[in-house]
């Protein structure tokens, strides 16, 4: 490399720590590296921006998707990327956002807080309506141009604070983990894939080897779910993960618990999921045949009869092929039903949420939930995981409870092959040597017709 | 990824302008004519295709390394990192942006080992000389470099629903997907958007196949102007291809490439 080039690109470039100030502004941390609330140095604006530094040094395949994606991406419910920093000394990644004050794990977590001290949150009647049509219009973007969130959870929904952008929801962390489909290369040199199951779909925990955009629309309805009872619908202890297998009994169990065994009728193709001789053998039908979604539901009081369990239901059919996608959900009577979902989920009503509280590092590895108010919590122990804890989660990933194992092989199976190769170049006199080039014809990506209903907004 | 082409950043940033490129080439066009430049640049981007290929990587993710290669001289000159060294890092950010997986450091080193002394021996007599801190610094630049523009529109796509529109013509289809592949080897990939370079090579293969399409390719609404300026580019490259040796002519070519240096200039 050039010596006189590596001085002029290292005079132009932008250092971060020169241009921001965030020192002691951490708002959260985790596996996918730390967040620090940041403003300007040179006050050119007034505006509360979010710094995240990259876990762990260079470019992970991780931090790649991301820039790659969110360099492209643009949309009001998704996160904006409004600059990269490399510190080539450090070799550290440095990604800069507009800083979202709320995310739903907080939101959820201070209702359920307030719940247990019989103390009632002053809340516009719409905002959970406007929270799902905005996750469903920030995923419907996220769907129609392919990409696959992959591990949406409360923690991943961000909502702004005071400001141009108030009450706004950003789907944040989008299609960055992976499933990794063979065991082709040793674990060492893929990137840990970090989960929390009590958003996972079934079919994912039947051995699915791909994520859908089903997939997706299952998390979404579990997020909803919970929106409107305060509860993780799928609420599961997790501490005997099988972290090789995606196969999860106990998780399992829970959600027949909550929606009665699936018929065959209803889910024809369970039959061909890699587990589902496994489900035969560990479970039985009669032992949730007093279970359904509408007596869950309604013992939080949702009535079965209401728009927002009607929509539910469809979010949370366990068939994928049969689950609603989001842009049918759009549409959805719920939606054209009073209060009309905002474009402020707060419709301009003061934000009763409190703002994030700033990290410090003495408490880094903070092993303990203490500050928690899940019940039937489980300590952050998980296996393989290192037992990394997480706080904030501004920008993070799953909310500070949820256990978090790596997974390496959920898909147990091998990527479909793609066809026999063309060749490569139409020189018949080759000058350089004959390749083997892949292409899969039958990869069709839908055609999206980008329909969406008029909604009047606050 | 398969977003909206026209909001995207290749659209937006990376459809240069013939004029640019000339104006950026200027310092090596004053050590190299046009032609060498152009066949230091074929003799690359053969290099990154062996590469991947022994990495058993998918072509699109050999073609989007190959762009990024070509990016990056776009707006630097030669001098600034050897190719030799840009090309492996080319291919390993392309990996982990296409989802191919991290290849791991040890394996493209070694793969670049063999690679040179195998099958570019002709052309490097000492062995591969850079190790994984190597790529791993070349990495930053390179991203930088490309403005963190990473998802690479390719023409393969376009290509195949081209094809499924005029129907089931398999060795059409062949033939003007390798059309596709050579055109890597010219400036195509940085002057025309993805779709026009399909339908170019697959004017090319309807010439080569004698088909005539000429009523398809009138009801395209592209401006056959362009279509015509990349035709012109691959059968260029096609042209050059008849004469010239690469085995024999290449060791001369790089001995006079600008080449980076290490200590600071005086």
């Amino acid at each position: 490399m050039d010596f006189d080039f590596k001085v002029k690109t290292a005079s132009e470039r932008a250092k971060v720590e020169d241009l921001f100030d965030y020192e002691g502004c951490k708002v959260g941390r985790g596996t996918y590296g730390h967040v620090y609330k940041a403003r300007r140095k040179d006050g050119s604006d007034t505006k509360d921006y979010a710094l995240k530094q990259i876990e762990g040094t260079g470019l992970s395949m991780s931090a790649c998707r991301e820039i790659a994606l969110l360099r492209e991406l643009r949309h009001p419910n998704v996160i904006n990327l409004i600059r990269v920093f490399l510190s080539h000394n450090d070799r550290k990644v440095w990604l800069l956002f507009d800083y979202a004050e709320h995310d739903l794990w907080h939101i959820i977590k201070f209702h359920r807080a307030a719940k247990a001290n019989k103390k009632p949150v002053m809340v516009p009647k719409g905002m959970v309506k406007s929270l799902l049509y905005q996750i469903l219009d920030g995923i419907h973007y996220l769907h129609s141009n392919w990409v696959l969130h992959r591990d949406l959870k409360p923690a991943n929904i961000l909502v702004m604070g005071e400001g141009p952008e108030r009450g706004r929801v950003k789907i944040a962390d989008m299609g960055f983990a992976r499933l990794f489909n063979a065991p082709l290369k040793p674990l060492a040199d893929l990137d840990p894939v970090v989960v929390t199951f009590w958003y996972r779909a079934p079919e994912l925990l039947l051995g699915a080897r791909h994520y859908t955009k089903a997939i997706d629309i299952w998390a979404i309805g579990c997020i909803f779910a919970e929106l409107l009872t305060s509860e993780p619908i799928f609420h599961c202890r997790q501490e005997d993960i099988k972290t090789s297998n995606p196969y999860h009994h106990d998780q399992l169990d829970r959600i027949f618990n909550v929606m009665g065994f699936p018929l065959e009728k209803d889910w024809e193709d369970i039959r061909k999921m890699p587990e589902h001789p496994t489900l035969l053998k560990d479970f039985k039908r009669s032992n949730y045949s007093n279970c359904s979604l509408v007596k869950y539901m309604d013992r939080h009081k949702i009535k079965p009869d209401s728009k927002s369990f009607h929509l539910l239901q469809k979010l949370l059919l366990m068939d994928p092929n049969k689950r609603i996608t989001s842009e049918i959900a759009m549409q959805d009577p719920y939606f054209q039903e009073e209060p009309l979902p905002t474009q402020d989920v707060f419709a301009g009503f003061a934000i009763p949420y409190p703002k994030r509280e700033f990290l410090t590092d003495d408490d880094q590895e903070d092993k303990s939930d203490k500050n928690n108010t899940r019940p039937n919590q489980q300590n952050n122990g998980g296996q393989g995981g290192g037992g990394q804890s997480e706080q904030g989660s501004s920008h993070g990933h799953s909310g500070p409870n949820a256990k978090r194992v790596r997974l390496s092989h959920p898909g147990g199976g091998q990527q479909p092959q793609a066809p026999p190769d063309f060749h490569q170049s139409m020189m018949f006199q080759r000058p350089y040597p004959l390749s083997s080039i892949k292409y899969n014809p039958s990869n069709k990506r839908n055609k999206d017709k980008n329909k969406k209903i008029y909604l009047p907004m606050q | 990824m398969a977003g909206n082409f026209w909001q995207s950043s290749h659209y937006q940033q990376w459809v240069l302008d013939k004029q640019d490129l000339i104006r950026e080439r200027q310092q090596d066009l004053s050590v190299l004519s046009d032609e060498e430049y152009q066949k230091i640049f074929i003799f690359f981007s053969n290099f990154i295709q062996t590469l991947g290929e022994q990495l058993k990587l998918r072509q699109q993710v050999i073609a989007t390394a190959t762009v990024y290669f070509k990016r990056f001289y776009a707006r630097n000159s030669l001098k600034c990192i050897d190719p030799l060294l840009l090309a492996p890092t080319c291919i390993f950010l392309a990996s982990k942006v296409e989802e191919f997986g991290v290849i791991s450091n040890s394996r493209l080193i070694t793969t670049c080992q063999t690679v040179v002394k195998n099958k570019f021996s002709y052309a490097y007599t000492q062995e591969f000389p850079y190790r994984t801190n190597h790529i791993l610094e070349c990495e930053f630049y390179l991203l930088e470099n490309l403005d963190c523009c990473l998802i690479v529109y390719q023409p393969y796509r376009p290509l195949l629903q081209l094809l499924a529109d005029i129907g089931n013509e398999d060795q059409l289809l062949a033939l003007a997907w390798r059309v596709v592949n050579d055109s890597l080897r010219t400036d195509v990939c940085l002057l025309y958007p993805p779709y026009q370079i399909a339908i170019g090579s697959l004017h090319i293969a309807c010439v080569v196949l004698q088909k005539d399409l000429k009523s398809w390719f009138a009801e395209l609404n592209v401006d056959m102007e362009k279509i015509q300026e990349i035709v012109r580019y691959i059968v260029s490259l096609f042209e050059l291809w008849k004469t010239y040796d690469e085995k024999k002519d290449i060791q001369a070519l790089l001995a006079k490439m600008p080449k980076p240096k290490t200590q600071p200039s005086r």
